[in-house]
């Protein structure tokens, strides 16, 4: 059984004799058969830790642990992970099944054993007709498909996949993402993604665990995270389109509980509990996804009167754009097709379950307790 | 102020053919996207059109001037580029000001100022003029980039993706502004991508290039309601549409699956299936199909899941049907158990119809139209 568990995990660097914290304090434990992802921007430090799992990296303090086994001081053959790399690194002169294979043969594992895991291999990821083929007749969604199946035939404890859809386009990059998460559900390895893509990240981990600079933000599920980002940086991360943020003044009138907007162009008014969590006058960075703003016909309590900015319709749903500051804009994603175009006046409603509310300065969420999933 | 034809353009590589036999017309002041996957032409038409690239065979005419001899310089084509190619060590003032002060033009200062400012007021970065280039956002910097196009006041704008590079959430504010600045732009632009979402969104018009060739030329809604053929149904919209194979019976039933009842075919498409057609394709968008976890009447297909993908607020749920994959949009809140079965019904109403050669049973492909297709209803 398979737990991996990094505790307190630290790496340095030094450049010009100045430390540079790649990453810094990150503790993350995985449950058995668990899909985790790694998600942040490109040096948020997330390649580093899954270097430092893989023993490809030193580890500057820390500890990871599968199971009850500490790896630190072992050799990256002898952790027991399969790792597949974002550039493949496959062995061009090699067929695909000798690719596969190379690890065995290297360990002269006899010859019939070989072909008996290629060939259920190759049943679970559909390679029956490559292994023949050379690398370079491989196109880019098949490849990834070969290195993967490279990295599991050795029945590793711990799958590590570093960014394993960037280098494919569009809707090979979605089928894959599909076929990903099809394999983890039939054969249960735990698996640690790295991704910078958050639909990614959302599409394919039962937890994410984001990173910025080293630190971990938030570690929860995908609806965790997009329904109750615990900060700012959480918040404006996760999602597309991403969330609408802007500043806002709490003011207190008659019992009830408004937000103005810095310009005074919005004003909305929240629900009661929030009183418990906002200060009369003092700033707030407010956040609403473009999907919890609905058009409404009639006057209903916390609706607001705008124009549009921009009108969008693309198909499957519509967007409206409204400028609401000189450099920010509200945007709203409709289901529901509208015809609308620029200068028309709309009522617009926040769904006021779904409002997000984050400290000027520290960027924390205000009220802790969680929303509805 | 200017509309661009093309008549029968062709061009090749060596041996690869490039574009094949191109026939467009884009009127003044429109807004025409082109489309198409990587490598389909894209670039290579908007090279054309720009005087880089004589075509091998085939004119260019701009406001009825044939144009296939006049060089890049004379067009007064503006271009666009992906990776903005400014000038790191200018401001974005003498960024904007270098084609005026180019040895072609050399406008007196009164008027480089002038122009200038009137450009910089449109795309709103007046407050940026005195600004170098490397302290600028890459939003910014596509403006500059925009900008600098501007003010010549060319007769056609190319643009070549200039905003497919920047990450998802940029891509959705710039799309935004682009939109809002075309507004006030009143310039014929011709704009390359491979974005769908961008395509419908800022397109008057959208011609999608495969291979080549063009598939189809219409307004948004056409494309997305009224696909030509299955290749235009499965660039546009995401996640990709469903393919469902079905026979027809000869009282004008439909077979998909033997499971499920057969459904009458809709009105609509009666006249259009031909009497020995025995066998039609359909095409079901995502979010029109319907889903339950009951058998609920005889037109469910019992299903088993393949994948659950949540996306934020909405999910893909893929179920597999006979080794084939069904794509639906779910909400993400949905509890689907991996091991249960799932029930899929098809409605027939919300289906796109296509022929055995693949092209959508209500579209009629004129060839003397030379590649413009005429729908019928």
């Amino acid at each position: 059984m398979a737990k991996l568990t990094l505790k307190n995990l630290n790496k340095s660097f030094y450049k010009n004799r100045e430390a540079i914290h790649a990453v810094s304090d990150l503790s993350i434990e995985t449950k058995d058969g668990e899909f985790v992802a790694l998600l942040g921007p490109s040096g948020c430090g997330k390649s580093t830790t899954l270097r430092m799992i893989a023993g490809l990296e030193d580890i500057t303090s820390g500890e990871v642990l599968i199971g009850e086994r500490k790896l630190n001081d072992l050799h990256p053959k002898d952790r027991n992970i399969g790792l597949a790399f974002e550039n493949y690194a496959m062995y061009p002169p090699l067929s695909v099944y000798d690719n596969i294979s190379f690890n065995m043969r290297a360990k002269n594992v006899p010859k019939e054993t070989i072909k008996k895991e290629i060939d259920k291999m190759a049943s679970l990821l559909d390679l029956k007709d490559l292994l023949a083929m050379n690398p370079s007749a491989l196109s880019g969604g098949q490849k990834q498909r070969v290195n993967i199946a490279r990295a599991l035939i050795r029945r590793p404890e711990v799958l590590l996949l570093d960014e394993p859809l960037s280098h494919l386009d569009g809707k090979v990059r979605q089928k894959m993402r599909t076929e990903i998460k099809h394999l983890h559900n039939e054969i249960n390895c735990t698996t640690i993604i790295v991704t910078h893509d958050q639909l990614e990240a959302m599409a394919l981990a039962d937890r994410i665990a984001i990173i910025k600079d080293g630190v971990l933000q938030q570690f929860g599920t995908p609806l965790e995270v997009f329904n109750h980002p615990q900060n700012e940086f959480v918040a404006g991360f996760i999602g597309e389109p991403p969330m609408n943020i802007f500043t806002v003044f709490a003011t207190f009138k008659e019992g009830s509980v408004y937000l103005v907007s810095k310009n005074g162009k919005l004003r909305f008014n929240v629900p009661d509990k929030y009183k418990d969590y906002l200060e009369e006058g003092k700033e707030y960075r407010f956040g609403i996804r473009p999907t919890d703003i609905s058009v409404v016909t009639d006057d209903q309590p916390y609706s607001t009167e705008l124009n549009v900015t921009v009108f969008e319709n693309v198909g499957e749903e519509c967007r409206i754009h409204i400028k609401i500051e000189e450099d920010n804009i509200l945007s709203i994603v409709s289901e529901e097709i509208y015809k609308l175009d620029t200068g028309d006046g709309i009522k617009i409603k926040f769904d006021s379950d779904r409002i997000h509310i984050f400290d000027v300065n520290t960027g924390e969420r205000v009220e802790k307790q969680k929303v509805l999933i | 102020m200017a509309d661009v034809t093309l008549q029968s353009v062709s061009k090749k590589f060596k041996k690869d053919i490039a574009l094949d036999n191109i026939n467009l017309k884009i009127k003044d002041k429109e807004f025409f996207v082109i489309f198409g996957p990587a490598g389909a032409g894209k670039t290579t038409l908007l090279n054309v059109i720009a005087g880089l690239y004589l075509p091998d065979y085939g004119d260019v005419y701009l406001d009825g001037e044939h144009y296939n001899y006049v060089e890049p310089e004379d067009r007064n084509i503006a271009m666009v580029f992906e990776n903005y190619a400014l000038y790191p060590h200018f401001t974005v003032f003498d960024n904007i000001a270098s084609p005026l002060r180019s040895p072609r033009y050399k406008e007196p200062k009164a008027v480089v100022e002038k122009e200038v400012s009137r450009v910089a007021n449109i795309l709103k970065i007046d407050h940026l003029l005195e600004r170098d280039i490397s302290e600028l956002s890459n939003g910014q910097r596509q403006r500059v980039g925009l900008g600098r196009a501007l003010v010549r006041n060319p007769n056609v704008f190319l643009m070549d993706e200039p905003i497919t590079h920047l990450d998802a959430k940029l891509r959705h504010q710039m799309r935004a502004e682009l939109k809002e600045m075309q507004k006030n732009l009143d310039t014929t632009t011709i704009y390359v991508t491979h974005d769908y979402l961008e395509a419908l969104s800022l397109g008057d018009k959208i011609a999608i290039l495969n291979e080549g060739k063009i598939e189809q030329i219409g307004t948004p809604d056409e494309i997305y309601y009224y696909p030509h053929n299955e290749f235009v149904a499965s660039s546009f919209g995401e996640p990709e549409i469903n393919f469902f194979r079905a026979s027809v019976t000869k009282d004008n039933q439909l077979s998909i699956f033997e499971e499920a009842k057969n459904q009458p075919l809709p009105e609509t498409i009666k006249g259009y299936v031909k009497e020995n057609v025995t066998s039609v394709k359909l095409g079901i968008r995502p979010k029109n199909i319907q889903y339950s976890f009951t058998k609920e009447n005889e037109n469910c297909v019992e299903c088993i899941p393949y994948s659950f993908e949540p996306l934020g607020a909405k999910a893909v749920l893929t179920v597999e049907k006979d080794g084939n994959q069904i794509r639906l949009t779910v909400p993400s809140t949905l509890q689907v158990a991996m091991d249960k079965p799932v029930y899929v019904q098809l409605d027939v109403n919300k289906a796109i119809f296509f022929g055995p050669n693949k092209m959508n049973l209500l579209s009629k492909y004129r060839e003397d139209a030379k590649g413009e297709v005429v729908w019928q209803n």
